[in-house]
């Protein structure tokens, strides 16, 4: 069976093949066990257990100590990502803008100074560019992954 | 006479001493916030009481909604944990007002060493050695700045400008040149004002390649002040803690006998009473200075307690009902490690983290201990501290317990909220933390860049396949059954495709 997932270099299309109990990706094979986890046996006959939950359209892997963030992408979504990366890493409140609109920055600017958790975050300006918009002043309490400006690159 | 124990704190801390209250058979009161209703510590407790108000300020700072709980309930004690009202001397003092047992010192000695410019100074006056910096009083902004200009001069870059109610990290800032200088005390004075409500800030030299190193003490009213011996907590990410041990790595028992004197004379010096701990920068010339006291149970009291046997909490509760402290001379026995599990992103900037605790399966076996105030299947909110458990392991040696910590942090499974547990794992593999070389500035020095994981491809490629084989059987809408299932013929496109633009 054939499923999309998103990484940040760009999305990944991985297909698997069931036989009887057994599910194959190239030399790899997996078991799923009485408890949902799944038995994996690699090409060099190694076995691990590696644990998985879907949370939203997320699903969490860990396998052999490390833990993997897979978002699945459904069939027919488009891939466009959400832009730039200038949106609230969480809950919290405008403490200082120190941008405007038009302004031109250059790569690693700080353009705003969000207040969240008690500590404050930095958001910063992944590539140069001018700044197109900005949406929120300071005090403002903002939600998490709203866009706080919008950068046209240069 | 202690009989009953109103624990004013949440999570983590509220179950330590809510179990260690069990132990000693006394009874106990958890105090909550609406949104802790389904906490853990809340049924640890024998009983708990739902506190009104939203706001952190309306619930578990409310020092009078707190004391008529106390009063309503017949608690005798109030054990305030880490955090919160720990170090509040004007609480510690209403509630002896109030005929009720404050398990910690007095509010003269919170107060000396609560405010960190008396600190230095009384330090000073009892012959403690401590950094050479300067005091600022101002609390004008803009006298404040321009004495901070003026103290810079004489102290010296690098510098460190400190909050003096501060803690945490918070209202913290180092600074390199005199560029950054305003900036950095405006800062520092913003989150010192946010956090604290008191924006005066210090300076003092920052001492680099300095270890943090602190000494442990108890000290009970029957006129009994002792030292257990050092933990050394140098690697720290964003001035937080993250790693802690006891012993310290490049320790002597000369030097061990020297810093314990430092601090029982430093607790001395306040008339102290209760569990407390003496921070020290321990500099590479062998040299110490004493850098703030801590008037509370601290967050990595654990390593303290596996290598000395001594129970610290159940202490701190013997000497709040009057008695003598239990323990006899100190004795360090094997190595302990203690690391901090945060919900946050370690590979952006260590950014707090929530979400739902889908899975969470901390480790087992010989030598690993877990303090938590959580477990699966609840959420991490960004209402609270995104610390989520301490992980701590004992074994003979250093290097073995490493090892264990290794195995350990390998085995823990949280599923659904990002956490630095690979980060932490990571970090037990560098060679300044094999070698016990660390300092202050490890982290930073290790990972200039910020830290990525090293994840290899075979890895990775069982990770996709686990989460298409999830998808494909419906494991996460528990449609599959351990037999049956339908048949398909072999594919020869079983394939991971990595087609990036």
């Amino acid at each position: 069976m054939y499923h999309q997932f998103r990484s940040p270099e760009g999305p990944i299309e991985v297909t698997v093949a069931k036989h009887g109990h057994e599910w194959s990706l190239g030399g790899l094979s997996a078991t799923i066990m009485a408890d949902g986890r799944l038995k994996i046996t690699n090409a060099d006959g190694s076995t691990s257990f590696a644990h998985v939950a879907k949370v939203g359209d997320v699903w969490w892997v860990h396998a052999e100590g490390h833990t993997f963030k897979l978002e699945r992408i459904e069939p027919g979504a488009s891939d466009t990502d959400d832009g730039g990366g200038l949106t609230a890493p969480m809950p919290g409140k405008v403490l200082e803008v120190l941008v405007t609109a038009g302004q031109s920055v250059s790569a690693g600017t700080t353009l705003m100074v969000l207040e969240a958790m008690k500590m404050e975050h930095r958001i910063v300006a992944a590539n140069d560019g001018t700044v197109s918009a900005v949406h929120y002043a300071a005090g403002d309490q903002v939600e998490q992954g709203v866009a706080l400006l919008a950068l046209d690159e240069s | 006479m202690v009989s009953k124990v109103l624990v004013a704190n949440r999570g983590e801390i509220a179950c330590r001493i809510l179990r260690a209250c069990k132990e000693a058979g006394l009874a106990s009161v958890a105090i909550y916030a609406e949104n802790d209703s389904s906490s853990m510590f809340v049924e640890l407790a024998d009983e708990a009481v739902l506190l009104s108000g939203e706001t952190i300020a309306e619930t578990y700072l409310d020092q009078h909604q707190i004391l008529s709980i106390a009063e309503s309930t017949g608690a005798d004690a109030i054990h305030p944990g880490f955090g919160f009202l720990s170090e509040r001397a004007d609480f510690a003092r209403a509630v002896a007002e109030a005929g009720l047992q404050w398990v910690g010192p007095s509010p003269e000695a919170i107060e000396k060493m609560g405010d960190k410019m008396t600190a230095r100074i009384t330090m000073r006056a009892a012959g403690v050695p401590v950094i050479p910096g300067e005091e600022i009083e101002h609390e004008d902004e803009s006298d404040a700045l321009a004495a901070i200009e003026e103290a810079s001069h004489r102290v010296g870059y690098p510098m460190l400008l400190k909050a003096s109610s501060g803690g945490g990290g918070k209202g913290m800032r180092a600074v390199h040149s005199p560029d950054q200088l305003i900036e950095s005390a405006k800062g520092a004075r913003r989150e010192a004002i946010a956090a604290f409500g008191d924006g005066r800030v210090y300076v003092e030299r920052l001492l680099t390649g300095s270890k943090h190193v602190e000494i442990q003490v108890l000290a009970d009213c029957h006129g009994r002040t002792i030292h257990l011996g050092e933990r050394e907590c140098s690697v720290q990410r964003r001035h937080q803690k993250v790693f802690e041990e006891a012993p310290c790595a490049t320790m002597t028992p000369e030097l061990r006998e020297a810093m314990g004197q430092a601090a029982v004379a430093a607790a001395e010096a306040v008339n102290y009473e209760g569990a407390g701990t003496v921070e020290f920068l321990l500099a590479p010339t062998g040299e110490f200075f004493f850098l703030e006291m801590n008037t509370r149970i601290q967050v990595e009291h654990p390593v303290t307690e596996l290598v000395t046997g001594v129970d610290l909490v159940r202490e701190q509760l013997r000497i709040a009902a009057g008695d003598a402290m239990s323990c006899g001379p100190l004795m360090i026995r094997g190595h302990a490690i203690e690391v901090r599990l945060y919900a946050e992103d370690a590979s952006n900037n260590f950014l707090p983290a929530i979400g739902p605790l889908a899975v969470f399966r901390p480790p087992e076996g010989p030598g690993v201990r877990l303090d938590t105030g959580v477990r699966e299947g609840d959420e991490v909110t960004p209402n609270y501290d995104p610390m989520l458990a301490k992980l701590i392991v004992w074994a003979p040696s250093r290097e073995e317990a490493l090892q264990r910590m290794r195995r350990a942090l390998d085995e823990f499974v949280v599923l659904g909220t990002t956490t630095n547990i690979r980060f932490l794992r990571e970090l037990c593999d560098e060679s300044e933390v094999i070698n016990g070389t660390t300092d202050t500035t490890t982290i930073d020095r290790i990972w200039p860049d910020g830290w990525q994981p090293t994840v290899p491809r075979s890895v990775e490629d069982a990770a996709l396949m686990a989460a298409a084989v999830g998808e494909s059987s419906g494991l996460h809408r528990g449609q599959t059954v351990a037999s049956g299932g339908e048949e398909t013929s072999p594919s020869p496109f079983e394939t991971i495709n990595r087609r990036f633009p």
